[in-house]
């Protein structure tokens, strides 16, 4: 209950915040159209070109576009205005008093700066996922539907916990402040089934910058190819990395000393 | 003159060798893109054995090469120059008798590249190994022929970019206009795909504008796909470009620099 009203505290200032550069809200939507247009020709040159990409349909694709989108809007609406303002709070000291709240630092970090006019990607993301199951040929059960809501989340939270623990790390090494390039420099990764990839660079968005784990394999679920065995563990991935992500948190903030001492 | 430039890539040198570590994670940053458009495009001329005449060897050559060219001609003006015509520092480097950015901000951009061509080498070569690319129809005078016309490429995109930095003497959204002008490199470049796997009107369109010279002209040279009428005819277009960009570029500074009163003044 108390996080909740944290965080529609945290969003009133957020607006607050952004309403001082309406302007730049304005063009940043029609920035963020021109990519979605972009994104949807570049599709289109695909499918000119072929009728699948790995055995994947056009709607196919352009669902896996929504769910990518969802990620990427993680990404630039909480991760990006976050880290930056940790990594500010290390550098010169300010994280004392994030410390001294009595909620947990680790939510505090994580969600006080949110890019609030993002959040009509998430209506835009949905509007594609939903366009895109119904344009892909094949039937998809109810169940199917369920899997693939809580695989996107679970992919959702491996990230979020990956995210986690690189900015934790800036408390052992002070200096560390391009914590989050290594995960957004794999993003665009996420546009296309990891299975079109060739093995190593898959291997490398499904374990080490689990990328593909947020989108592919949802998607994946959505047309059935998942094992009840698979959605489970993956479902168990998500939990695990969330308690490990909380663990390496507190053992980081024993490491943190302020910036004077 | 020769003097000044030598001085300034000591210095600009220095400067860009510091940051060894931030290169290296925008030279990760980079490759995904091009990595990946390359699998997708690959995996589909496997499946269908080619793609309008262009086979999975075809793709991944283009792409190998792809990486090279783009960061021999592509530049980071905006972000080394515009915070500059901003934040008022501008001022400093204009009481100087040489030109800001014809000078300094270039050999900075050019010592950068130096460093991520360095560092590229090494991840090209792994790439090279795990793709396998076929280079067999590469030969030696292409490749001669291709080197000025890539050097003309860097000057076309840095006087436009360059033009578009300058728009920060009249607008605070500079960064804006920046994204719109690199989805316009990325439509008609020949970034994402070849240009002739490209929608029709984008092909027509894309003829006329500067943006294939640096990519899609000198990858296809080097490749040797290029007929030697079509070669006369880019570098006929690269030197009516070059002349353009240049006087863009004057006109936009000349009017910019009149108009700038830096902050506090």
């Amino acid at each position: 209950m108390q996080t909740l009203k944290l965080l529609s505290a945290f969003f009133k200032v957020n607006v607050q915040m952004s309403l001082a550069y309406r302007a730049d809200t304005v063009v940043n939507i029609l920035l963020n159209l021109m990519w979605l247009g972009w994104e949807l020709l570049s599709l289109n040159i695909i499918f000119n070109n072929t009728d699948t990409l790995g055995g994947w349909g056009l709607g196919e694709l352009i669902a896996l576009l929504g769910v990518f989108r969802l990620v990427n809007t993680m990404m630039i609406a909480l991760i990006w205005p976050n880290t930056e303002k940790f990594n500010q709070s290390i550098r010169d000291g300010s994280m004392d008093y994030t410390i001294l709240q009595p909620v947990n630092s680790m939510f505090l970090v994580t969600f006080s700066r949110i890019t609030v006019w993002r959040i009509w990607d998430l209506f835009l993301a949905v509007t594609l996922i939903v366009i895109g199951v119904n344009m892909a040929e094949e039937v998809t059960s109810a169940a199917q539907i369920l899997t693939f809501i809580l695989l996107s989340l679970s992919g959702m939270i491996v990230i979020y916990s990956l995210w986690i623990v690189l900015i934790a790390l800036t408390f052992w090494f002070v200096k560390f402040d391009n914590n989050v390039t290594i995960l957004q420099a794999l993003m665009d990764s996420g546009r296309y089934p990891a299975t079109v990839y060739p093995a190593w660079l898959r291997i490398i968005v499904t374990f080490i910058i689990p990328i593909a784990v947020a989108t592919t394999i949802p998607l994946q679920a959505l047309r059935g190819e998942l094992t009840l065995a698979q959605v489970f563990i993956f479902l168990g991935v998500s939990v695990a990395s969330f308690a490990i992500a909380s663990r390496v948190w507190k053992s980081g903030l024993k490491q943190y000393s302020g910036a004077s001492s | 003159m020769f003097l000044i430039f030598k001085r300034l890539w000591q210095v600009n040198w220095a400067e860009q060798w510091q940051y060894r570590a931030n290169l290296l994670m925008y030279l990760m940053y980079w490759l995904v893109s091009p990595i990946v458009y390359l699998a997708v495009w690959t995996s589909i001329a496997n499946v269908k054995g080619d793609v309008n005449g262009f086979t999975a060897n075809d793709f991944i050559t283009y792409y190998m090469v792809l990486l090279i060219c783009d960061q021999v001609t592509s530049n980071i003006i905006i972000h080394t120059f515009a915070y500059k015509i901003q934040d008022g520092s501008l001022s400093g480097e204009l009481i100087k008798p040489i030109h800001p950015m014809l000078t300094s901000a270039l050999v900075n951009n050019i010592a950068f590249k130096m460093l991520t061509i360095m560092g590229l080498t090494p991840i090209w070569a792994i790439l090279f190994m795990l793709f396998k690319p076929d280079f067999s129809g590469i030969v030696l005078t292409n490749v001669l022929l291709a080197i000025p016309v890539m050097m003309i490429a860097f000057f076309i995109g840095y006087l436009l970019s360059a033009a578009v930095t300058s728009l920060a003497f009249w607008t605070t959204r500079v960064y804006s206009i920046h994204e719109f002008y690199f989805a316009l490199i990325l439509l008609f470049s020949g970034q994402f795909v070849p240009l002739p796997l490209m929608p029709k009107l984008i092909q027509d369109i894309a003829q006329y504008l500067p943006f294939q010279l640096l990519l899609y002209f000198p990858i296809q040279l080097i490749l040797g796909k290029l007929s030697a009428d079509q070669i006369v005819m880019g570098y006929i277009m690269s030197g009516i470009w070059l002349a353009v960009a240049i006087v863009f570029f004057s006109l936009i500074w000349r009017n910019g620099v009149k108009r700038y009163s830096a902050v506090g003044a």
